[in-house]
């Protein structure tokens, strides 16, 4: 009864029987050659220019326009600001090494540049109002007001998925991380909901501040540097996007010399950015939007693309 | 007397344990004379806000939690005796003079903000993850203001707030009970193998490497410096007080910062903790600072300073039965509501929602839309009654469940018996009946 198995492999000691292995033997049936890779794969993976990968459209991304996300529209102005060459590629948190987006693929060949940063730690005090008061009350307007909803859907919950429930559960958990890291920031143990008035006081209060700074400057851009630094791009990464997406307009009459945030647009952030001090963010804003966007130098990098 | 002001207790040495409680209690002594508040000591599950500190102004019987809002609830409704040294200059002054204090402003906006993103989760780390310093120091100051059933249950919910809040700073190794339990308690046997080293003798022998000798603490004391560093360099370049007294509208801060900046610098500096690393870098690097905190204490909170002594009350005019023992249970079984799996998080919502709807258009139409104003008529027999019905509802399924388990057999009985059925004669069919009857007959 040994004598099947033996023959093929003498060395082994139990014995295969005979149709198993006939069986066996004909696996594979047959061997597909490997697949190529995607086309698109060629310019996310290689390139001589480095490549940030940011929430975007695939339309934006092939423009070069700004993100619809503070964190990665931050950097992205940061690195126009700063001349550096690079393309941008939407991506999601899923593809990240560190799990948050932005993040940078260097390119293979790399040369320095520095970019001016003021030295003072005042600059500490103001990037607190940032990280504080001006991002809670972004999340709250974009993720936790109902009136937002749409446009919620529109940047993160559409492109995902086009199931109806899979876009539910999404939506679900992206307002309760955000309701999350809200209520992380304001201590409040016991309490599981979100005061949004105060926040927006907060915020309010937050962008005068801002406005207040930015006219003690000679030079146009934030401590009177010479040129716009890191602190500049990432006030302009809440100011622009508040003044596109979240912006109304408001009447006159209900700005009360600015001493007010005006009431019937308490909600409406572009209007606060507007209306804060004597309008200075928005100035700032348009300069910064200019400079980075509109320059023929950065034509020229759109152009390559 | 038109304002009560709702804060957790004293601790410390110092009125309040909790910095923006701590910092609200120094602006109110700086700026308004004793006779016009009042400070209850309180906790977050007896004012309708259910965050402290809160601000109840009796004039409009209006609810004001959180430091930034009640500093702009006073300056907007201020009491008779209010003195702002942070009020815009007259018209007539010069433009610098103004610019100086638009500028003054900016700044104190930035240094709370700062404050409360920076030297908030600092002082967590410090007070509250700290396993040593929170079992040794933060949980039985806790433990001293609270009445009795509550230490089992609201220190903790703090202490949680607290970890979460310090979470980006990726320091939970300073937290050991947590380390402790993941460990649990198999793994001495699994280490030691078949030898059972009591457990005495293996501690001190297991400590073999610097790393498991020193404390948490110790072992990541650069990070801690740094982290320290960061802050404190920030604030310690700040003049907080103005150079003289006269000088007063010169100054480079707010009253207000200065008394959020004392609050958490104060509660770094002065708690007695067993793990002292916060401490001794203030001591050495910020003697600044720590003049700063002492003298404005003695100014704030001694007898003789500017607002007097600090005028505590036991209960609030209201006739608030929060303190009272059916009120303390009550807060008691709010609490443990909020703590059961699954429904708690859902519980504590919905109970603050309720709390934060109650007559949302009467507060619209007084113009209070910037501040958390949360008003409260008449809801107190509703408030008895939700409680009552929980009550019966609570009663009902406990009766249910005590009624089921009477009704379970007693332990060990056996549930279930096979009897062996009796096998006779006349069991057998018609010979069977036949033969039985002859026997019978026969008998």
């Amino acid at each position: 009864m040994s004598a099947p198995a033996t023959t093929t492999t003498p060395s082994r000691r139990l014995p295969v029987p005979r149709p198993l292995q006939k069986l066996f033997d004909c696996v594979p049936l047959l061997t597909y050659e490997a697949n190529g890779l995607p086309a698109r794969s060629q310019s996310a993976t290689s390139g001589d220019l480095p490549t940030l990968y940011v929430f975007t459209s695939d339309e934006d991304a092939r423009l070069g326009a700004p993100s619809f996300n503070p964190g990665c529209l931050k950097w992205q102005t940061f690195l126009r600001l700063a001349g550096v060459e690079f393309r941008i590629l939407p991506s999601t948190n899923h593809a990240s090494p560190t799990g948050s987006l932005p993040f940078l693929l260097p390119a293979r060949t790399t040369d320095t540049k520095t970019a001016p940063e003021p030295e003072t730690l005042r600059l500490d005090a103001y990037q607190a109002l940032l990280d504080l008061p001006i991002r809670n009350a972004w999340l709250q307007a974009l993720y936790l007001d109902s009136d937002q909803s749409a446009l919620l859907d529109r940047l993160y919950i559409e492109p995902a998925s086009s199931s109806r429930w899979i876009r539910t559960t999404l939506r679900h958990q992206l307002r309760r991380a955000a309701e999350q890291e809200i209520l992380k920031t304001t201590s409040t143990p016991s309490s599981t909901t979100v005061d949004d008035k105060a926040l927006y006081a907060a915020a309010w209060d937050a962008f005068n501040a801002l406005a207040v700074l930015l006219a003690e400057s000679e030079t146009g851009w934030f401590f009177s540097s010479p040129a716009p630094t890191l602190f500049d791009a990432s006030v302009f990464a809440y100011t622009h996007l508040m003044l596109q997406l979240l912006d109304a307009p408001d009447d006159d009459d209900e700005v009360h010399g600015g001493l007010m945030p005006p009431r019937s647009n308490l909600r409406r952030l572009g209007a606060m950015v507007r209306n804060a001090g004597s309008g200075e963010l928005a100035l700032h804003q348009r300069r910064v939007r200019e400079l980075a966007w509109l320059e023929p130098a950065a034509v020229a990098v759109e152009g390559i693309l | 007397m038109v304002l009560e002001l709702h804060v957790w207790g004293p601790a410390f040495h110092l009125p309040s344990i909790d910095a923006e409680c701590l910092a609200a209690v120094a602006y109110l002594s700086q700026t308004t004379n004793s006779a016009e508040y009042r400070l209850i000591q309180s906790s977050p599950s007896a004012v309708p806000t259910h965050h402290l500190p809160a601000l109840h102004d009796l004039t409009s019987d209006t609810w004001t939690s959180g430091f930034g809002p009640i500093t702009a609830h006073i300056r907007a409704h201020p009491p008779p005796t209010f003195r702002d040294n942070d009020a815009s200059p007259p018209p007539g002054s010069s433009h610098s003079a103004q610019s100086r204090q638009r500028a003054a402003a900016a700044d104190a906006t930035a240094y709370s903000a700062f404050l409360t993103a920076h030297a908030a989760p600092l002082l967590a780390l410090s007070l509250y993850v700290s396993s040593a310093n929170w079992a040794a120091t933060t949980r039985p100051a806790y433990s001293a203001i609270l009445p009795f059933p509550l230490p089992w249950i609201e220190p903790s919910a703090v202490r949680a707030a607290m970890a979460d809040r310090a979470g980006h700073l990726g320091m939970s190794s300073l937290d050991t009970d947590a380390a402790d339990a993941e460990k649990g308690s198999g793994d001495s046997v699994s280490s030691a193998g078949w030898v059972q080293v009591p457990a005495s003798l293996r501690s001190k022998m297991a400590a073999t490497s610097v790393k498991e000798a020193l404390t948490p603490e110790q072992a990541s004391r650069i990070r801690l410096d740094g982290m320290a560093a960061d802050v404190l360099d920030v604030l310690a370049e700040v003049e907080w007080e103005p150079a003289s007294a006269t000088a007063v509208d010169e100054a480079t801060t707010t009253t207000a910062v200065r008394c959020l900046a004392f609050a958490y610098l104060a509660l770094m500096l002065l708690p007695d903790v067993p793990r002292p690393w916060l401490k001794d870098v203030m001591r050495a690097r910020y003697p600044g600072l720590c003049d700063f905190i002492g003298r404005f204490a003695i100014d704030c909170f001694s007898a003789g300073g500017a607002g007097g002594p600090l005028p505590w009350a036991t209960s609030s005019s209201g006739g608030s039965s929060s303190n009272s023992v059916g009120g303390v249970c009550a807060r008691f079984a709010h609490g443990l509501a909020g703590e059961m799996p699954l429904v708690g998080r859902q519980w504590r919502r919905w109970w603050t929602q309720r709390g934060k709807k109650q007559q949302p258009e009467e507060q619209h139409q007084k113009g209070l839309g910037k501040q958390t104003v949360v008003t409260r008529n008449g809801s107190k027999n509703k408030d008895v009654l939700l409680l009552a019905g929980a009550g019966l509802a609570t009663l009902a399924v406990v009766n249910a469940a005590v009624f089921w388990y009477r009704a379970l057999p007693p332990f060990g009985a056996p549930v279930q018996t096979w009897r062996l059925p009796l096998v006779s004669l006349s069991t057998l069919g018609a010979a069977g009946a036949m033969f039985a009857s002859v026997l019978s007959d026969v008998e």
